[in-house]
């Protein structure tokens, strides 16, 4: 769990400004003590969930309403991340995003175009889109 | 037709895959580059005589600026106040530089000038923001540490997509809201209609750094592949990643 209590903190500090909760000074650091004092539960707890860890985090009162964000886990990964309670307010209801954890990898394929931050020549000329417009 | 010219600083390609497009289409990517260069001649800000550098000097008044100028930098201010002023073309001690929103809305332009033409099936790539029509396009994301991989693979029929990081340029994106460099994110890649959106989002949110994942992702019509400062990914339900038919490296 050591490795993902930081995403956790990720995960909450990212939805909590679609709420636009404005935190004072120790705006930030209240967010992480709700993360990082999350009461587990069994997996049972909600829906059907196939397999994994279902972790709750401490309900953050915003100026919208209280936010209440789950993360399941398989293993110390993070799968999933919910929202359990939001402000009743339509702007912000229609607007919950639900983030999906994965490793980063790095993998071959064949492709169409690339996209990434390639701004500069020289970087383009060692670019696989360099390769791919020297083919044609 | 496949073509690739340097402008704005940047390699721009442009593969056009309708059937006669060759005989036809000349005379349409020529105004698709042409574009391009007279958008680099009006608002770079590098460019003295710039409509933008002009403005910023204070020789030009608002109300005599050019509709496109205004649109931009409307957009602009669209994004510094939806990300809290993480996003932000007049940083203090700096020049106007709406780069970031410039570029994007004028891509999508260009596309909007080769479907005007006729053209259906393309993909326009300029420096890594990508334009595509009557796909499916399989367009791969550049990995943030290694140049010569990808982080995923996503499948594009209509739409566009871009990346923003900092493993080129190093730390160019700057935090309006503390003056600092960005630091937050490895690469921020944006989904939308339009490239327009896709780049403005993709840039301010990885301005405003790992909250900018749950910003980005909350848009309507956005669908997000962050990378944050430990490689870690985090992605949007709705992205989309194309089916694998990739050898992992």
């Amino acid at each position: 769990m050591k490795r993902a209590i930081p995403v956790v903190v990720l995960s909450i500090a990212g939805l909590v400004p679609v709420w636009r909760y404005e935190p004072s000074a120790g705006g930030t650091t209240s967010t992480t003590e709700s993360a990082s004092t999350p009461s587990a539960s069994a997996s049972s707890g909600s829906s059907g969930t196939t397999s994994g860890t279902v972790v709750k985090g401490t309900t953050i009162t915003t100026d919208k309403g209280p936010v209440q964000v789950q993360v399941i886990f398989s293993g110390d990964k993070i799968t999933a991340v919910k929202m359990l309670q939001q402000p009743n307010h339509p702007q912000t209801t229609a607007a919950v995003p639900k983030l999906i954890a994965e490793t980063l990898k790095a993998q071959s394929a064949d492709i169409d175009t690339v996209s990434g931050a390639t701004i500069t020549s020289d970087a383009y000329k060692e670019s696989l889109q360099a390769a791919i417009d020297a083919k044609g | 037709m496949h073509r690739v010219e340097h402008v704005m600083g940047f390699p721009v390609s442009l593969r056009v895959d309708d059937e006669g497009f060759d005989e036809t289409g000349a005379s349409a990517a020529d105004a698709v580059f042409a574009w391009l260069r007279e958008v680099d001649v009006r608002f770079s800000p590098f460019k003295a005589d710039s409509e933008v550098s002009r403005y910023d000097r204070g020789e030009l008044e608002l109300a005599e600026l050019s509709d496109e100028l205004t649109e931009v930098l409307d957009l602009c201010e669209h994004y510094r106040a939806a990300t809290g002023g993480a996003f932000d073309v007049r940083l203090p001690g700096r020049g106007l530089d709406p780069c970031a929103v410039v570029k994007g809305w004028s891509v999508q332009r260009a596309a909007d000038l080769l479907r005007a033409a006729g053209a259906r099936r393309f993909v326009l790539n300029a420096g890594g923001d990508v334009a595509a029509s009557g796909g499916p396009w399989r367009v791969g994301v550049r990995h943030p540490v290694h140049a010569d991989k990808l982080c995923t693979v996503l499948e594009l029929t209509d739409g566009a997509v871009a990346t923003s990081a900092r493993y080129e340029r190093g730390d160019h994106i700057i935090d309006g809201r503390t003056g600092r460099p960005a630091t937050g994110l490895l690469s921020m890649t944006v989904v939308a209609a339009s490239l327009t959106e896709a780049d403005s989002v993709a840039t301010a949110a990885f301005a405003m750094g790992a909250e900018g994942i749950g910003w980005a992702a909350s848009l309507p019509g956005c669908e997000v592949f962050a990378v944050d400062g430990g490689g870690q990914v985090l992605r949007t339900e709705g992205f989309p990643v194309a089916e694998e038919s990739s050898t992992a490296a």
